[in-house]
């Protein structure tokens, strides 16, 4: 008993955390925003560190909950992303007027239902998960008051999210039809219920819909550009990365649970969607004018290259998968939250032309972006290109060389929009010079991290690569 | 085994001095004197080896080797390697590198800091391209040179240096991110066949894929050094890259990344793929031929100057191509040997045409007429390194094109004898640009002639100029053994074997 307590000790911290928030923003009105903050972040850092201290305490809690090494390193990877938004997003929340308790309280929120989400081996808890992170993002996205763009961000969100929910569910109830179980890995044995073959297969189909949904495969991705642009640019990247990378654990387990059975009968629907989704997203994003639009379609593109990978899960692509999911939650965390930090306080920076002069005028951040683009794009030195060399590998390593070739000719194709922007930044001279708020020591630091980490991923990926071959093992 | 890493530390080195000249951003005449001496001692480390007394060693008959294992889990190690190829290439580029920098002591005003930033980062991924004998390490700095070139001629460029940046990064890209998959592709085949998942390049040339397989990962390969050599039709980006580019940003380029491809086909893809290599060595003769021709047609035609000279780069490296496409010790040696000439006499043409510019702002042609009585020591200069790269005895491109000529003679001698015609087309093109340049009527105003900078600059180059003409052995020495040993390797190519893939 005492164990499963330490075992949902980081899942109960960041709940308390965020429900201290709430109770302190009810009852101190005038409450300074600094302390909320400091207790936020307190918050991530306790719930990570506990998860560092005690991973794999318990394996499965009353099969509903896996706290094992696998949800210990998500749960790491989930603070350490919000901290950063913490990070990045306290001053433009200042500036902006909505950094208050319901702020800081619901992203904890989010975050665990993100551990929910990557630690849950039962149907029921992963629902819960997911709409613990989503009805969190509704309101964030939200959350500026009388900021039109974000309100109808929210709405498309929300209407969105609601069907795929709706999918999920019944999807869920389809599995629990045929199998009588909502333990995941039971419910997906296509073997042992020979009778109710089409309607498991019918379910999985629908809760594969409402997930291809969540992370913006095509042709489930028409909300995403909307939605990243509408919303605050910290939010964004919270969402961006938050929310796919959670799910992609959960597509990691469903690869690892019933990619034999039940999932090679998708192989093929999904390897069309790997496929369109690396060439939709690449493409439209080379028309786009805006930097949110086009960072939007560019992170549809990286599903793409990870689904690739997934499809591989039988020999190297699940640790390929969960690799570049982490590289990716800082490549977008970087670019979503420099557009924030470099825009003025009125509005985000989107047109791409506006960002031109400011690789001079504010060159740290310019080149934080400049960073993360080049790693979005593969290009060596970054953590991007390891993550992308694994992708690759894996998938010809599973003998996917077309969908590999596709991946290839693609990431070709990206590197225009990735350079054109790092071109309006450098070598395009402004006409005047952009003005933006000040940021703070708080999103320096979150600059500062990101970029040691997408070095470091870069340089010397072989502890957390060992890390990652244990936890899959 | 030497304990301090001396090849890590060349290769390091400058990327290390440029982030110095970084931290100094704001004080430019600080940077610039930082960034030479950061390259100057650079010069004194790749000098240094060449004092060291080494010998080959091993096998594969590195003269010095560094092996650490890097990322354990895909069995990539961080290897180098030094022969006399790669020594020699060394040379060049670290001396290369102290001309850039003095030539741009004037031109850069705008951010020199960054620029010299962006002129050393070049030089430790060309440094690292050189030497790397680890296939996943000698990509990532294969790719990375792109990356400074990108802003040197993206920032510091004329009018149309976007366009010419991007397209130079795009080309480029394209052929390396095609090399990555089919380096993957190799590296688990492999695997598959050994069971030790290695990029080393020496295991890896042990694998012998299946002859269609092999076809398409040399096809990759020889893509993307095609595009960087540039093999004719792949040279699209240069002529733009050259025209746009500043005059170090130049120098760089045809010095420099241009010998990394070259450099790249004769140590790995060639002996990678030497059954594919063997039957498309044909196809790599006509391009080569077909290039020299077409780059002296173009080079009659041009404008600009600099344009010209890019031109003219290109015909060189094809004679290169046709010397790597006959594989035998005379045309490889001379091959090399023409990596290393080409690299001083065009790096020397691109200085004069800067200075031009730097003086006239103008590069038409047209503009120009008469130097010879206002700049008589510039105009000295101009056309002794002019007569070099038409390849006039005594001068040092003589050498490296007349043993590629009688090497090729010697093998096919149908190509021999259209490339030796071909040296009249440059000939023309040459002279012509001297014609109009120097002598006639006088077209600008009155101009200072050289400053000691100049001098300098000029003044080691054209000594290295005659000395390699004069008295080649040395290179020739140096280079021997390694060559012996890639034609040993790749042992299937052989003299009479070729020839008569050449009657067929």
């Amino acid at each position: 008993m005492q164990t499963e307590w330490l075992a949902l000790l980081p899942l109960i911290i960041l709940a308390a955390g965020g429900s201290v928030i709430f109770g302190i923003g009810a009852f101190w009105h005038q409450v300074p925003t600094a302390l909320l903050f400091g207790l936020a972040v307190f918050t991530c850092l306790a719930s990570g560190g506990t998860a560092l201290l005690f991973p794999n305490v318990a394996s499965n809690l009353s099969g509903l909950l896996a706290m094992d090494a696998y949800s210990s390193f998500y749960t790491v990877l989930f603070t350490i992303i919000t901290l950063i938004t913490l990070l990045l997003s306290y001053q433009y929340a200042r500036q902006r007027a909505f950094a208050g308790d319901e702020f800081l309280g619901i992203i904890l929120f989010a975050s665990a239902g993100m551990v929910l989400i990557a630690a849950s081996c039962h149907w029921l808890f992963f629902f819960l998960g997911l709409e613990m992170v989503s009805i969190s993002l509704y309101v964030l996205i939200a959350i500026r008051r009388g900021d039109g763009p974000g309100i109808e961000a929210a709405l498309k969100y929300f209407v969105m999210g609601a069907v795929a929910s709706a999918f999920v569910v019944f999807g869920i109830a389809m599995l629990y039809g045929a199998t009588g179980t909502l333990v995941i890995m039971k419910s997906l044995d296509l073997a042992g219920h020979p009778d109710n073959r089409f309607l498991l297969l019918f379910g999985l189909s629908l809760i594969l819909v409402g997930l291809c949904f969540k992370i913006s495969l095509v042709p489930f991705h028409l909300w995403t550009p909307d939605v990243y642009q509408g919303a605050p640019a910290p939010i964004t990247a919270f969402l961006a990365t938050g929310t796919k990378v959670a799910l992609l654990s959960m597509f990691v387990r469903l690869a690892l649970y019933g990619g034999d059975g039940a999932g090679a009968l998708f192989a093929p629907a999904l390897w069309t969607m790997a496929s369109l989704t690396m060439v939709v997203g690449n493409i439209t994003a080379l028309a786009q004018t805006r930097v949110k639009r086009l960072l939007a379609y560019s992170s549809i593109a990286q599903m793409g290259y990870m689904m690739m990978a997934l499809l591989a899960f039988k020999h190297t692509g699940v640790a390929a998968v969960i690799f570049y999911s982490v590289v990716y939650a800082f490549m977008d965390l970087g670019a979503f939250g420099t557009v924030g930090l470099l825009s003025p306080k009125e509005s985000d920076r989107d047109v791409i032309a506006d960002y031109q002069g400011l690789g001079y005028a504010q060159p740290g951040k310019a080149a934080l972006l400049t960073l993360c683009l080049f790693s979005l794009a593969g290009l060596p030195a970054t953590a991007g290109f390891i993550g992308k060399f694994m992708l690759f590998r894996a998938a010809l390593e599973a003998n996917l060389v077309g969908l590999a070739l596709i991946g290839i000719l693609t990431a070709i194709i990206s590197l225009y929009f990735y350079l054109n922007i790092v071109v309006v930044l450098y070598m395009r001279p402004a006409e005047k010079k952009p003005t933006s708020a000040i940021t703070g020591n708080e999103a320096s630091l979150a600059c500062f991290l990101i970029a040691l980490i997408i070095f470091w991923l870069g340089l010397f990926p072989s502890s957390i690569l060992s890390l990652i071959e244990k936890i899959v093992a | 085994m030497i304990s301090f890493p001396l090849l890590s530390a060349i290769v390091f080195w400058p990327l290390a001095g440029g982030l110095f000249v970084l931290a100094f951003w704001r004080y430019p005449q600080v940077g610039h004197r930082i960034a030479l001496g950061a390259a100057s001692v650079e010069l004194l480390l790749v000098v240094s080896l060449l004092l060291l007394d080494l010998h080959p060693q091993g096998a594969d008959g590195w003269l010095m080797i560094e092996d650490l294992p890097w990322i354990a889990q895909y069995g990539v190690r961080y290897s180098l390697g030094l022969d006399g190829i790669s020594l020699i290439l060394l040379c060049l580029t670290a001396l290369l590198g102290v001309i850039a920098i003095l030539a741009s002591w004037e031109q850069i005003s705008q951010r020199p800091g960054v620029f010299y930033f962006m002129l050393l980062f070049t030089q430790s991924a060309v440094m690292g391209v050189f030497l790397a004998t680890d296939l996943f390490l000698f990509y990532l700095f294969w790719e990375m040179q792109l990356i400074p070139m990108l802003f040197l001629v993206g920032i510091w460029g004329h009018e149309k240096r976007i366009y010419a940046a991007l397209k130079f990064f795009l080309f480029n890209i394209a052929g390396g991110l095609l090399m990555l998959a089919a380096l993957i592709g190799l590296y688990l085949l492999h695997g598959r066949q050994t069971g030790d998942y290695s990029f080393a390049l020496s295991q890896l040339m042990q694998t012998r894929p299946a002859p269609v397989l092999e076809m398409w990962l040399y096809g990759a390969f020889l893509l993307a050094f095609a595009i960087k050599i540039p093999i004719f039709p792949l040279h699209g980006w240069l002529p733009d890259a050259h025209t746009e580019a500043p005059t170090a940003g130049s120098i760089i380029l045809a010095g420099l990344l241009l010998k990394t491809g070259a450099y790249a086909l004769l140590r790995i893809a060639i002996p990678l793929f030497p059954g594919a290599a063997h039957r498309l060595m044909p196809l790599l003769l006509i391009l080569g031929l077909v290039g020299i021709v077409y780059a002296s047609l173009v080079a009659l035609g041009q404008k600009d100057m600099k344009r010209l000279v890019a031109y003219s780069s290109i015909g060189h490296m094809g004679l290169i191509v046709l010397g790597l496409a006959v594989w035998d010790s005379l045309t490889l040696s001379g091959a090399v040997l023409q990596m290393v000439n080409h690299g001083i006499t065009t790096a020397a043409l691109f200085i004069m045409v800067g200075m031009l510019d730097e003086r006239f702002h103008t590069r038409t042609l047209a503009d120009f007429g008469g130097l010879w009585k206002s700049m008589p020591i510039f105009s000295a200069f101009f056309l002794l390194f002019a007569m070099a790269s038409l390849g006039m005895p005594g001068l040092n491109n003589f050498v490296s094109e007349f043993l590629i000529l009688v090497g090729v003679f010697r093998a096919h001698p149908v190509i021999g004898s259209l490339a030796f015609t071909t040296i009249v087309l440059t000939l023309i093109y040459v002279l012509k640009l001297v014609q109009d340049t120097l002598f006639g009527p006088e077209k600008q105003q009155h101009c200072r002639d050289l400053s000691f900078r100049e001098w300098i600059i000029l003044l080691t180059l054209a000594l290295a100029v005659i000395a390699n003409g004069l008295y080649p052995q040395p290179i020739l020495t140096l280079v021997h053994g390694p060559v012996q040993h890639l034609i040993d390797q790749a042992g299937i190519i052989t003299l009479p074997e070729a020839g008569s893939m050449m009657a067929k």
